[in-house]
């Protein structure tokens, strides 16, 4: 079977270079889209995205809570973690089963959420 | 007296103490004519006090004071079906601004049923309603930027977080690596208390939390195996200013750094106790660990980085370090004593092994 896929949706470019090298070594594909407009478009193109790891504040029509959104309406298997330095945010915000986590985030505590997140709903703990 | 008389006169005293009020105030009849208006409330309307007794409400001035809403409320007051109290009005006068009214309005009970009379009071709150408003502006203005810095810092210690991950995963030396973790702890740590600073009010740090959160995430970071090491923060109710948050963390983090690297070698099981108390304004913070303690002597390592760093912040916080045999392990307590005739033992150790 193939590595999972993840699309990194970050507007730093050192903090989504540093999102794809924790993707990577923690054994997945990484894609990399600058803003939600570039990450729809290659949802668009690609069938294969496992997780969407996105940004919440970024230029363009969309930040990462809308777009979150989208990509659960439009492509409802795709898992969703959300990251941001915006202290409170309303996990009600997100859409549900996606992962809030504030910035600046440990490194395995989002890959931990990833592996959690990419387990077969079969093999999955029974939750409350 | 057992009659009535059939026309009334009003009390001169009653007359002057509504005359003189300093607040703007109307005196009524039943039918809304004016008995009479205190000079304030002529001031404060511009209108001309020789004008006034005789008149209706609605004829004051340019006719701004005839409002059916007023008058009907009014008159359910007089036949005290009705109270106004705080009912707000806008004053619109020609060629002047909307002012904005407050109204109270209430009837007079001097025991004769059939004597009715009004005192209304008016209270112009045009400005006290900007200002409040000005105000409430600011405070919104000031917390969006303040949000706006907190998102700022977050995202730039993300940066550095970033950065650091990378290059750690990129050096050779396994030396070399651990100074990297080591930074990223740090810079972790920082993120804590910025995160904690974000939530407090008055920005003074409640520790207990603040503790908890800064070693979870060393914890997080640096226990591979839960069961085998862990970290216990205990605290009491104390709040201290940020900058003196900042050392205390600080100074955590590298005491837990240094005992969860060197106390437990060999796979050992053990516990790190963070202890925080205070009385007045003396407080003591202790690190305890169960683990091997220290190598004495000869045998002691040199002081590294975490050290001086330790040393530095104590320096800046007042404070006296204690390094003390735990029984098994190590605790280093750090104590600040405002009383006079506290004496520290000064001799000088070296604390990471």
């Amino acid at each position: 079977m193939n590595d999972p896929v993840i699309l990194v949706v970050e507007d730093s470019a050192l903090i989504r270079m540093g999102a794809i090298d924790l993707v990577l070594h923690a054994g997945y594909e990484a894609l990399e889209a600058c803003d939600a407009d570039e990450a729809i478009r290659i949802l668009e193109v690609r069938n294969d995205i496992d997780l969407v790891f996105t940004d919440v504040q970024m230029p363009g029509t969309m930040d990462g809570i809308k777009l979150s959104h989208y990509i659960r309406d439009r492509w409802p298997p795709v898992k969703l973690i959300v990251a941001s330095g915006a202290t409170i945010l309303e996990e009600s915000l997100l859409p549900s089963g996606s992962q809030f986590f504030s910035k600046p985030y440990e490194n395995h505590t989002i890959t931990d959420a990833m592996a959690r997140l990419l387990l077969p709903e079969s093999s999955r703990a029974p939750t409350a | 007296m057992s009659t009535t008389p059939t026309v009334h006169f009003e009390a001169a005293s009653t007359l002057a103490v509504v005359v003189s009020s300093h607040e703007p105030l109307l005196f009524l009849s039943d039918d809304l004519k004016i008995i009479a208006a205190s000079a304030s409330f002529c001031r404060a309307f511009d209108i001309d006090p020789t004008s006034v007794p005789g008149k209706k409400l609605g004829e004051l001035g340019q006719g701004e004071w005839a409002m059916p809403k007023l008058e009907s409320l009014l008159k359910a007051t007089a036949s005290r079906s009705a109270d106004i109290q705080a009912y707000e009005i806008d004053l619109k006068r020609p060629n002047r601004g909307t002012r904005q009214l407050v109204v109270n309005a209430q009837t007079l009970d001097d025991g004769d049923v059939e004597h009715i009379r009004l005192l209304v009071a008016v209270t112009d709150v045009t400005d006290a309603r900007a200002e409040a408003r000005l105000k409430d502006d600011l405070a919104r203005d000031k917390a969006i930027l303040l949000q706006e810095v907190q998102h700022r810092v977050a995202n730039s210690l993300q940066i550095i977080a970033s950065v650091l991950m990378q290059s750690a995963r990129r050096v050779q030396s396994e030396e070399a690596r651990g100074h990297l973790h080591n930074a990223h702890h740090r810079v972790m740590s920082i993120a804590a208390l910025q995160r904690q600073l974000s939530t407090s009010p008055g920005g003074s740090v409640e520790l207990r939390t603040y503790l908890k959160q800064l070693c979870q995430s060393l914890g997080a970071s640096m226990i591979a195996d839960p069961s085998r090491l862990s970290i216990h923060v205990s605290a009491d109710d104390s709040a201290v200013e940020a900058d003196v948050s900042v050392s205390l963390g600080l100074i955590v983090t590298e005491l837990v750094i240094n005992a969860l690297k060197h106390a437990f070698p060999d796979e050992r099981t053990g516990t790190v106790m963070i202890d925080y108390r205070s009385s007045g304004r003396d407080w003591t913070l202790a690190v305890a660990d169960n683990g091997i303690g220290m190598a004495a002597g000869r045998d002691a390592p040199k002081a590294g980085l975490g050290t001086g760093i330790v040393e530095a912040l104590v320096k800046n916080l007042d404070g006296e370090i204690t390094l003390s045999d735990a029984g098994p392990g190590t605790m280093v307590t750090i104590g600040h004593q405002e009383s006079a005739g506290f004496q520290a033992n000064l001799s000088p150790f070296v604390y990471a092994r």
